[in-house]
């Protein structure tokens, strides 16, 4: 089981006048499941840019295991150990899918052997089911298997945080299930999980604590039960219906 | 169509696509190391094919900055002007505490080289924050700024009179200097096709390509983009400072002129890469060769008029001199193949001697056969 240790310490991200993240601070210091919810801009993908390295925030620190990572460039933040996919899925289109699995294999391990790599990409495309796929081009795959892809080029990163920007949107209930239990396998091997999905209840079902974001500043953060039963997010985001 | 598809599975039961590809570019290897030794051939044809060679270097390296690193530079061709210019001044007016005499012409083409190299990490520092339509205008400005530098600063670099550089080789008899000549770009443009292949077959090969395809998934996924956006700045450079340096030095060209930097000839190596195919390494190579040999060939067409004709002034041919057109038929082949074949007219043979269509052939059986993923996909397109 890796180190985990990740620290935001009043993370604030400014676009001109508008505070997309106010002042958000947490921590995350075991292989926990969080859901990180909010309405349409909260602010959740910002500060993931923010924490992966997109972005560089305008004030506030992030430490990953002792180390500083406000600012680094992803590359870099990738390698100090946390992992993310995107939104929108961003599958290196005109590359086959075994060489999208390749690039972070060789990136984080430049002096092991391929075929040492070229297995554990087998290992993992098995495990999402598109091993089949191997030597199609990425732009070929259905939306729901790109999203497969982007999940299994993060675990060839092997980091030990990893933030899923809504890995449920535009998927079919049966591609879910294998998302599911990719989830639950990664959590198992050690790793924290920050799910961010508008899918409440795959975030309720899967997350044992849950960070709330509203206008960009952090309303909630706890179990999931006392969240959903807290005003100020009932008030921000589940509306007069709780159920 | 039933013919090929017969040679395609006799081939694919015998000799296979990568084995018959090999022997087919080994042969092509052979001929043009024959070809100097063909006392048919005029110098003029051999000195056609030196510049074919040299246009083949810049093409095949162009596509490995823009085709597979996906960095769509306009500054080639000044990279090149770059290694030959200075290895042309730092051979006439030395170097520092260098003497002029005390700098061989292989120091001068080293030392161009190195600068074209360091002038490529200067460029690729700058260039790191611009993509696609912002790097091609950047790299058009950067370009224009050092042909007019080159024309303005008549006093040091000849202006639209050009520079000569320090004479590579010196031999007296011009049979045997053309021969050498040619052997000596030939061999270059074979070393600089293995470095290319190099790079594009290693880990670094396929970060770029990440790259290309998206910068910011590429970084996510642990590809440092910055060094590589550099690396592959520098490296392309200094390929094609080495190659100008080389060929200016009186080996394929007496002397380097400012009019070779030129918007226009940075286009015609685009157009060679394009039509050849931009993403393959030996494509652009060979477009460029093709390409430039059919413009040299087609400057004048002699066609013998039959059954005793004869044209008004009494000679039995009519000459027509598609010179001018022949840029117009370069454009409209560029254009069409733009339209229809975006991988380049090469790229079809390229791959089906790769075997890279056996491969996905069998992909798609594989899915095919799978229910489950065919049941997906229509649920996805749904």
């Amino acid at each position: 089981m890796s180190e985990i240790n990740l620290e935001l310490n009043s993370i604030v991200m400014r676009f001109g006048g508008n505070q997309a993240v106010d002042h958000v601070s947490f921590s995350v210091i075991k292989p926990q499941l969080i859901g990180m919810i909010g309405p349409n801009g909260a602010g959740k993908t910002t500060l993931t840019n923010v924490m992966s390295g997109m972005l560089k925030p305008t004030n506030g620190t992030i430490y990953l295991n002792g180390r500083r990572i406000d600012g680094h460039p992803p590359y870099d933040v990738v390698r100090a150990g946390l992992g993310r996919t995107f939104q929108i899925t961003r599958a290196l289109g005109r590359m086959t899918v075994m060489e999208n699995m390749m690039v972070p294999g060789l990136a984080i391990r430049p002096r092991a052997r391929r075929a040492d790599i070229e297995a554990r990409a087998h290992e993992i495309l098995d495990l999402l089911t598109i091993d089949h796929l191997t030597n199609e081009l990425s732009r070929a795959l259905s939306g729901g298997q790109r999203k497969l892809l982007e999940l299994g080029r993060l675990l060839m990163l092997d980091p030990a945080v990893i933030i899923l920007d809504e890995p449920f949107a535009g998927v079919h209930p049966r591609l879910q299930e294998t998302i599911y239990s990719y989830i639950h396998r990664v959590h198992e091997d050690g790793k924290a999980i920050i799910l961010i999905s508008h899918n409440m209840g795959a975030v309720f079902e899967l997350s044992q604590r849950l960070i709330v974001l509203n206008n960009g500043a952090l309303i909630a953060d706890g179990e999931p039960q006392a969240v959903k039963s807290d005003p100020a997010v009932i008030e921000a985001y589940l509306g007069e219906d709780e159920d | 169509m039933a013919l090929f598809q017969r040679i395609e599975a006799a081939v694919d039961a015998g000799i296979g696509r990568r084995r018959l590809g090999y022997a087919l570019l080994a042969l092509i290897i052979v001929y043009f190391l024959w070809f100097p030794n063909d006392t048919s051939q005029s110098n003029y044809a051999k000195t056609v094919f030196i510049s074919g060679f040299f246009y083949a270097i810049m093409s095949s390296s162009w596509a490995l900055l823009a085709g597979i690193a996906g960095q769509f530079s306009f500054g080639h061709m000044a990279f090149m002007g770059i290694g030959a210019y200075v290895a042309g001044l730092v051979a006439r007016d030395g170097l520092a505490f260098l003497t002029a005499e005390s700098i061989s012409a292989v120091g001068a083409i080293f030392i161009g080289t190195l600068v074209a190299g360091l002038v490529g990490l200067v460029i690729g520092w700058l260039l790191l924050r611009l993509r696609s339509a912002y790097l091609a205008l950047f790299t058009i400005a950067f370009s224009e700024l050092f042909r007019i530098v080159m024309l303005t600063e008549y006093d040091y670099t000849g202006g639209s009179n050009g520079l000569s550089l320090r004479p590579l080789l010196q031999i007296a008899d011009v049979d045997t200097a053309r021969q050498v000549e040619y052997y000596l770009m030939f061999a270059l443009l074979i070393v600089c096709l293995l470095a290319l292949y190099w790079v594009s077959n290693s880990p670094i090969g396929l970060f770029l390509r990440a790259m290309r395809e998206d910068e910011d998934a590429a970084s996510a996924l642990g590809v440092n983009v910055v060094r590589y956006k550099i690396l592959v700045f520098v490296f392309t450079s200094m390929i094609v400072g080495l190659a100008g340096a080389i060929f200016y030095s009186d080996v394929g060209s007496e002397r380097i002129i400012p009019e070779q930097l030129e918007i226009l000839q940075m286009s015609l190596i685009i157009a060679y890469a394009v039509i050849g195919g931009m993403e393959s390494l030996i494509g652009a190579a060979a477009g460029a060769f093709i390409a430039r040999y059919l413009l040299e060939a087609t400057r004048q067409v002699v066609i013998t008029l039959p059954f005793g004709l004869t044209m008004a002034d009494g000679s039995d041919a009519f000459v027509w001199e598609p010179g001018a057109w022949r840029y117009a038929l370069f454009g409209l082949v560029m254009v069409l193949t733009l339209r229809f074949m975006r991988n380049g007219l090469l790229y079809p043979i390229i791959t089906w001697f790769s075997g890279r269509g056996l491969v996905m052939k069998e992909t798609v059986a594989k899915r095919e056969s799978d229910e489950d993923h065919a049941g997906r996909l229509e649920v996805d397109n749904e």
